[in-house]
């Protein structure tokens, strides 16, 4: 339905207003949509671009005026924010992957990148990631930043503790199925108690709900968490809990790490950065091996051009430039970002050995993971549908309830979501 | 029709001065004559009207209507309420914001006339007092959450540590039902139990040291004088500090969000396990933030809007009966 009369007025006074607050007590950060000049503003988070890249990025683009503005906060309602408010938006800016859904379901706000000549960069990298900023009729709103291929991590030491394989590949073997990876764990939580292969419930649920063919909300917008796939995820992520081996970290991740009662731990590739910056103590006994069944992905970002921007095809140039192969190998020597681009892997700043990982060669397990992670539909009410089934996990880990009521009511509640969010 | 209305509104404004006139020749001058005044006050109005009373109208509208935030909006009639209606996880969030409001409100006032009564006593280092006792009320209540968060942590948090060292068994506090809310209680109590001591301060250097001299020379003991004069002579006082607690703990919103991992891609915003945690005002954050339902998000935050307001009107009828 249209706008009203009244919502125009009010909003349209609004804009004025805020514009001329704006007007008055910024500076001139960014050039705005209106302005016509050269400049070029770039919206990203703290730690979602390499910052040293960015700069690098004002000498090759001397002539575009980039202005780049790491923006704090929650970066997604800035960004609606300013794209509903239509002025001072960004040229170019970043739109993280939990994101995307979201964004995609708004997609008139976004310049189709395939118009610009992205599909050719596609054809060469990986076909899941760029089909994540893809709508239904094929228009590419985003430029993958990064990926966060799924693994495993865990602490050689206290599985050797255990007598348990540490080789990456032995440990993969012998967890290449959720029953085998929890008869894996119960043997390392007999032998040392004081350690878990599992630091919380909704951390196998997410990796188990990427491995199945449908989240919780089809692709025509149909609610679809109670299906059996799901339930099946729902029995084997309880599972845990009923062996347990379950060590209810959740409310204190980072200490549980730090003080071994998290042994093995469920991740993207980016979760190497929290571990290290939550046990650094722990430096050289971790390693990354695969994960049960087959690696997932959870989040990585992209780089969009909003439609309001002028020069679109100079802004895709940018882009180009700043995601390019070389580009994101130094990001990731820079700022630990996961090159998305799979030629980025064969640069050396990936093929060395990590000494926190006790020098392994973490790029043979996510390279390989990054290929293999399977497509999968997410509508932009998933995270709202799903919250639903954590909110349920944790009852279940913390509380005590019973995972069979909690599955029932983890449903209804999220029917009743999905219901609000305008879902079948 | 919104200028026609415009319109009437004009027309009715400008036949009332008439009316008056067979009063006084004032009226429709002095708004003019008053102009450097109108203009001195005119910066709160203004702010207000545009972060104040426009919100107020805008999210009422938004109510009755569906909104993702870019969208064009569509008109939901009373859906947002039917669905607030049979939302079990609203209602949860409404008893969760009154316990942890008594838990953390009672305790605290009680302390807070008791540490008032004993800075009343102290004679040496009493701005020292002060700011001590002030201090908290104006510390970043994220830098306080992420301290609490700390020391309550389940594994190694010092509260903990302490139990242990103690030979009592650790609590999990940051994962029950109960402990959840004694945590944001004490937290909340910490923050604000000098503030308001420095308001009963305030009040019991009002009371006159003749009616203590009067109740000494009647034989009235410290218990019997604290209860029948320092009580009574501080009620304004005390209904003022109820008042205040009220309408800012029934909206407790930063503690559970900070404590609860407010940055997490996963379910953020949920209240912690259990949802213990989730206050009504963190509900209404979660649904228009979070999850970009803004409609009913602005269903919800009128909904606390009357749980305020008819605690507002418990404490007023309170008042205005003991004033009989």
């Amino acid at each position: 339905m249209n706008l009203s009369r009244r919502h125009l007025l009010l909003s349209s006074g609004l804009a004025a207003l805020g514009t001329g607050a704006l007007a008055a007590c910024s500076t001139s950060t960014s050039g705005g949509g209106t302005s016509g000049s050269t400049a070029t503003a770039l919206w990203y988070w703290n730690g979602g671009l390499s910052d040293k890249v960015v700069a690098a990025s004002k000498t090759r683009f001397p002539d575009a005026g980039i202005t780049p503005s790491v923006v704090g906060g929650d970066f997604k309602q800035k960004l609606q924010t300013t794209l509903t408010g239509g002025s001072f938006i960004p040229q170019i800016t970043g739109v993280k992957g939990e994101d995307m859904p979201f964004f995609r379901s708004v997609a008139d706000k976004f310049t189709d990148l395939n118009t610009l000549g992205a599909a050719d960069i596609a054809a060469g990298q990986l076909a899941w990631k760029w089909a994540e900023a893809q709508t239904p009729d094929g228009r590419q709103l985003g430029f993958p930043i990064d990926i966060g291929p799924t693994a495993m991590f865990y602490r050689s030491d206290i599985l050797a503790q255990a007598g348990l394989p540490t080789d990456p590949t032995e440990v993969a073997a012998a967890t290449s199925t959720w029953d085998d990876f929890y008869a894996f764990g119960q043997e390392l939580h007999g032998k040392v108690p004081a350690s878990f292969p599992v630091p919380s419930l909704s951390a196998v649920f997410q990796i188990i709900v990427g491995q199945i063919s449908q989240r919780f909300v089809s692709e025509d917008d149909t609610f679809v968490g109670d299906s059996d796939e799901m339930k099946s995820a729902w029995d084997t992520t309880v599972k845990a809990q009923a062996l347990g081996i379950n060590a209810n970290a959740a409310q204190g991740l980072d200490a549980a790490l730090a003080s071994g009662v998290t042994a093995v731990d469920l991740g993207a590739a980016w979760h190497a950065l929290d571990i290290k910056l939550a046990a650094p103590d722990t430096s050289g006994k971790w390693m990354v091996a695969n994960n049960p069944v087959k690696p997932t992905n959870f989040g990585g970002s992209f780089l969009t051009i909003p439609s309001a921007t002028k020069d679109k095809a100079g802004a895709f140039e940018i882009i180009k430039w700043v995601l390019g192969t070389d580009n994101q190998g130094e990001a990731f020597t820079d700022a630990s970002i996961f090159p998305a681009d799979p030629a980025a892997w064969e640069l050396p700043a990936l093929t060395g050995g990590d000494a926190f990982f006790g020098g392994q060669k973490t790029i043979d397990i996510f390279g390989p993971a990054g290929r293999e992670v399977p497509e999968q539909y997410v509508a932009a009410s998933d995270s709202a549908v799903s919250a639903a089934f954590y909110n349920e996990l944790t009852n279940v880990e913390a509380n005590g309830k019973d995972p069979a009521q909690a599955w029932t009511d983890a449903v209804a509640a999220a029917r009743d979501i999905a219901q609000r969010q305008g879902v079948k | 029709m919104s200028s026609a209305s415009l319109d009437r509104g004009f027309r009715r404004s400008r036949s009332r001065p008439p009316a008056a006139k067979p009063a006084a020749t004032g009226p429709r001058r002095n708004p003019l004559r008053y102009w450097p005044q109108y203009v001195a006050v005119s910066p709160f109005f203004l702010l207000f009207a545009v972060f104040g009373l426009f919100p107020l109208g805008f999210s009422a509208w938004l109510a009755f209507h569906r909104w993702d935030g870019i969208s064009p909006v569509t008109f939901a009639g009373f859906d947002q309420f039917r669905f607030l209606a049979a939302d079990a996880t609203f209602r949860k969030a409404v008893v969760n914001t009154v316990i942890i409001w008594v838990m953390a409100t009672v305790p605290m006032l009680v302390m807070s006339l008791g540490i008032a009564s004993m800075l009343n006593a102290v004679r040496r280092f009493k701005t020292f007092y002060q700011v001590v006792l002030f201090l908290p009320s104006v510390t970043s209540v994220v830098a306080i959450a992420i301290f609490f968060k700390a020391i309550f942590n389940n594994q190694v948090g010092i509260v903990n540590q302490v139990l242990t060292g103690l030979g009592l068994p650790a609590v999990e506090w940051l994962s029950g039902y109960w402990t959840i809310k004694i945590v944001l209680a004490v937290l909340m109590t910490w923050q604000w139990v000098g503030y308001n001591a420095i308001l009963y301060y305030a009040g019991l250097q009002a009371i006159s040291s003749e009616v203590y001299e009067a109740a000494k020379l009647d034989g009235a003991g410290a218990l019997r004088t604290f209860v029948s004069i320092t009580v009574p002579l501080l009620r304004p006082v005390i209904l003022f500090t109820v008042v205040i607690s009220t309408i800012g703990g029934l909206q407790t919103f930063a503690e559970p969000q900070v404590l609860f991992g407010s940055n997490a891609s996963i379910n953020p915003n949920s209240g912690g396990p259990g949802q213990a945690g989730l206050t009504m005002v963190l509900y209404f954050y979660q649904q228009a933030f979070n999850n970009n339902n803004f409609g009913y998000g602005a269903a919800i935050a009128y909904a606390v809007f009357a749980v305020v307001a008819v605690f507002a009107l418990i404490n007023w009828r309170l008042t205005a009966r003991s004033e009989r």
